[in-house]
């Protein structure tokens, strides 16, 4: 299964998500630009924008091992954090100015406590993001970009003024206004581009800068416009995960005949899926709004669960999914309670599910995978 | 009348479990030849266990809650809290301990879940577990106790009662500690609404007085501790916490049991005596305790190494006194003791800088010749911070241990394994 377009602006986003300095990050800092790296997309990477340096979501994209972490995290840490850890440890993040973390999960933040001491990142920021969403948790959060804002100031020696702020978030909207549009594109009964690729389109947003990758998307968005479906799938199928961005899970799967046409991860429609508002006078107010209260969450929102099934409802209509992939890293213990809790939303709405837990890197699992994938495809046969 | 009773399902396993109790206090009654210390503490148990099956059968409230979710406000409502927690720490006790675990992981798909939070999480859908009128929820420190509330909160029977989290700030400076005591009081105005008992703040000025008094003779006993022979051993820093933080918090009676703690440490300090007259290792177990380890591991550990567990973590007491000059003062008290001075959530909700300030503060104040870090499968902040940790007992010139070990399953790494991996430690170590 293949995306029917020959495109080069596809082939430089898939370059983007098999590498950590593609080819249009490189040209920025080689003209001068810097880079800050963050973890998690409830980071605020409008900020590192507006002070003119371009956010970059670590991944440990081509790591080959995690001997230099295990040195400081443990065999019960996600694998994610030992081979991102590790892959700052041997300078693969030489080239950020800045990191900044949240509070996100268990084992991210301890990352933050190891790469600060270990890896020399002239800037690494920590932020306290909170758990309920609240009026009262935006007011805290706003402090928290406040906080943020000043120790990139500090640290570029710029001012990050609500211009260069409401700049930043107009750009941001942009990105996510034209991923949304490459999603709709895959409502169609016929999809013009494969879920390994999409997931590529979206990894590379969050890897250069961010103006570049705007135009590149449009390109690619007039390329997909007329461009014929794809035919050979049996069954439509939606991914539900946390850190997913090695678009070889989503191509094995597909090589079977499961088309993902949606997903609800944090490489996914949880990053892009609203906007934040641009009418609101004071930036950070909406920066803030829109991490507590607007974006689709992950289950590490307290009770925020039935808003998070409902979403995962609703683009199971609007995208007609017929199964879904539910992915678990192993040791995440906030997925183990989201999968169980969502398998039973699921099961009452008859909604098969194939429940994969899995190791960051792909890597000797690919039989596994697809034989999997095939089972649960085959399972389906009585659904359609 | 409210058709509850003894009978019902979810009140068998709190039986069993108060019974089980039952057993060790008549065990301590008999044997009382000298002041038995285990008694109170255990009786305090299977009074709350009898108190929480009243209250279930009459219809009172009563409510589900954590150590660290201000009990000095419960002790000041008269409000008796359930907490989830229980059947691992009991669990050794009980006849289908294993079987329970197990189809905990299968429930989430999956042995990697910290088992205490599956065992929690299980209870509830089995409907092991008495309903309480009201859930204050812990959301920190971990992620695995943010979720388990989540399931439960989801759980049919479970769904219509009323949770409250406070939201947690990751840090502990002023701005953290004036936020989390607004959450304590809008914790209060939760259980009002839902329990019907309003919080007097006179009573609960009372309580934090009283609670005040608990620590500071906690404090002088860990005083004790530091002297040569440890005075009691290993697991007793567990009972000292579990009467001044959760059933006795804050009542004279958790006063007078440590009053008595402290005679007894002062005296046996006086004869040089202790579980180990002649140690030859002290060491700090930086993490929870289960009765497995503290029935099997530690026992051998006196008699085999002469190695006592001089300090762990929830004997530990870096507690500041609670200012009850005004309301405000008494709720930013509250609020600091329960994000930044109670056992585990001190250590594994922020930064990994205090995992590191209490080993030093402990290794060098506690004559300590080793640390231990179990390494619990469900610990995954603390686990991430082993290299630091282990960096810095190297600083400190000891040696350090990390196991990798379930404490409340004894399949994950049995007591035979553990005796052998701490073995070789001491010896390739050059301890005892």
């Amino acid at each position: 299964m293949k995306t029917m377009v020959k495109s080069k602006v596809l082939d430089a986003f898939n370059e983007a998500a098999q590498t950590i300095v593609n080819p249009q990050l490189k040209k920025w800092m080689d003209e001068g630009g810097k880079v800050v790296g963050y973890f998690c997309c409830y980071a605020p990477d409008e900020i590192i924008t507006a002070a003119g340096m371009t956010p970059f979501r670590v991944r440990a994209t081509g790591s080959k091992g995690t001997e230099m972490a295990d040195a400081y995290l443990s065999s019960i840490n996600c694998s994610f954090c030992r081979h991102a850890f590790n892959m700052g440890l041997i300078g693969e993040y030489d080239f950020l100015e800045g990191a900044v973390w949240l509070n996100n999960c268990d084992h991210i933040r301890r990352i933050y406590d190891n790469w600060k001491r270990k890896v020399n990142t002239p800037m690494a920021h920590m932020m306290s993001l909170p758990k309920l969403n609240g009026d009262k948790q935006v007011a805290w959060w706003r402090e928290e970009l406040e906080i943020f804002k000043k120790a990139l100031e500090k640290q570029t020696g710029t001012t990050i003024t609500d211009e260069k702020l409401h700049n930043a978030i107009k750009i941001h909207n942009e990105t996510r206004r034209l991923l949304r549009e490459l999603y709709a594109l895959r409502k169609k009964a016929n999809p013009p581009i494969t879920g390994a690729d999409t997931l590529a389109v979206v990894i590379a947003s969050t890897a250069m800068p961010r103006a570049e990758f705007n135009k590149m998307l449009k390109e690619l968005l007039e390329e997909l416009k007329d461009a014929p479906g794809i035919k050979d799938y049996k069954y439509r199928l939606m991914l539900i995960s946390s850190i997913l961005d090695d678009p070889l899970y989503i191509k094995t799967i597909e090589e079977v005949g499961g088309l993902v046409v949606t997903d609800s991860q944090c490489f996914g429609t949880r990053s892009f899926w609203v906007d934040v508002n641009e009418k609101t006078k004071d930036p950070l107010d909406a920066l803030a709004k829109y991490t507590i209260q607007e974006k689709p969450h992950c289950p590490r929102m307290f009770l925020g669960f039935p808003t998070r099934s409902k979403y995962v409802q609703n683009l199971i209509k609007e995208y007609k999914v017929d199964g879904i992939v539910a992915l678990r890293m192993v040791f995440c213990d906030l997925w183990a309670g989201e999968l169980f809790m969502l398998e039973q939303d699921l099961g009452k709405l008859n909604v098969p599910v194939l429940h994969m837990d899995r190791e960051y890197l792909m890597a000797g699992t690919v039989g596994q995978v697809r034989t999997r994938a095939q089972a649960f495809l085959e399972s389906l046969g009585g659904k359609k | 009348m409210t058709g509850r009773s003894l009978s019902d399902k979810c009140c068998q396993k709190l039986i069993q479990e108060r019974d089980m109790l039952g057993m060790m206090v008549e065990a301590f009654t008999k044997t009382a030849s000298e002041k038995n210390l285990h008694y109170v503490p255990t009786k305090a148990f299977v009074d709350h266990h009898n108190e929480i099956l009243r209250r279930y059968i009459s219809g009172e409230p009563h409510i589900t809650s954590y150590f660290c979710c201000a009990p000095e406000i419960y002790t000041a409502m008269d409000l008796p809290w359930n907490t989830f927690l229980t059947p691992a720490f009991t669990g050794a006790l009980m006849p289908a301990y294993h079987d329970e675990i197990d189809a905990s992981g299968k429930m989430f798909r999956g042995m990697d879940l910290c088992t205490i939070i599956r065992l929690a999480a299980y209870i509830v859908e089995e409907d092991l577990v008495p309903p309480p009128s009201a859930v204050v929820a812990m959301i920190h420190p971990c992620d695995g106790i943010n979720v388990v509330h989540q399931t439960m909160a989801k759980n049919e029977k479970w769904s219509k009662i009323p949770v409250f989290g406070a939201d947690p700030p990751y840090w502990a400076d002023k701005r953290s500690i004036d936020y989390y005591a607004d959450e304590m009081k809008r914790m209060v105005e939760f259980l009002q609404k839902h329990t019907g008992i309003s919080l007097n703040m006179n009573r609960l000025r009372e309580t934090i007085k009283e609670s005040n008094k608990q620590i500071k003779l906690w404090q002088e006993y860990n005083e004790l501790r530091r002297a040569v022979p440890c005075p009691h051993g290993g697991a007793f820093g567990l009972e000292v916490f579990g009467e001044a933080l959760t059933v006795h918090c804050g009542m004279p009676i958790g006063t007078n049991w440590l009053k008595d703690v402290v005679e007894d440490a002062e005296a046996l300090v006086k004869q040089k005596k202790g579980p180990v007259p002649k140690e030859k290792i002290r060491l700090f177990w930086f993490d929870v305790l289960s009765l497995g380890l503290t029935m099997g591991l530690f026992p051998w550990l006196e008699q085999e190494w002469g190695a006592v567990v001089a300090m762990e973590m929830f004997g530990y007491s870096p507690y500041t006194q609670i200012d009850t000059s005004t309301e405000d003062a008494i709720f930013k008290g509250i609020a600091r003791r329960a994000l930044h001075e109670v056992p585990m959530i001190r250590q594994a909700r922020g930064v990994a800088d205090y995992f590191l300030e209490d080993i030093e503060n402990i290794v060098k104040n506690w004559k300590i010749d080793c640390v231990i870090y179990p390494g619990y499968m469900g610990h995954k902040d603390g686990s991430g911070s082993a290299g630091l940790m282990r960096e810095k007992c190297r600083e400190l010139g000891v040696p350090f241990l990390y196991i990798g070990m379930d404490l409340f399953d004894d399949r994950y790494r049995t007591l035979d394994e553990l005796k052998d991996i701490i073995s070789k430690f001491f010896t390739s170590m050059g301890l005892g």
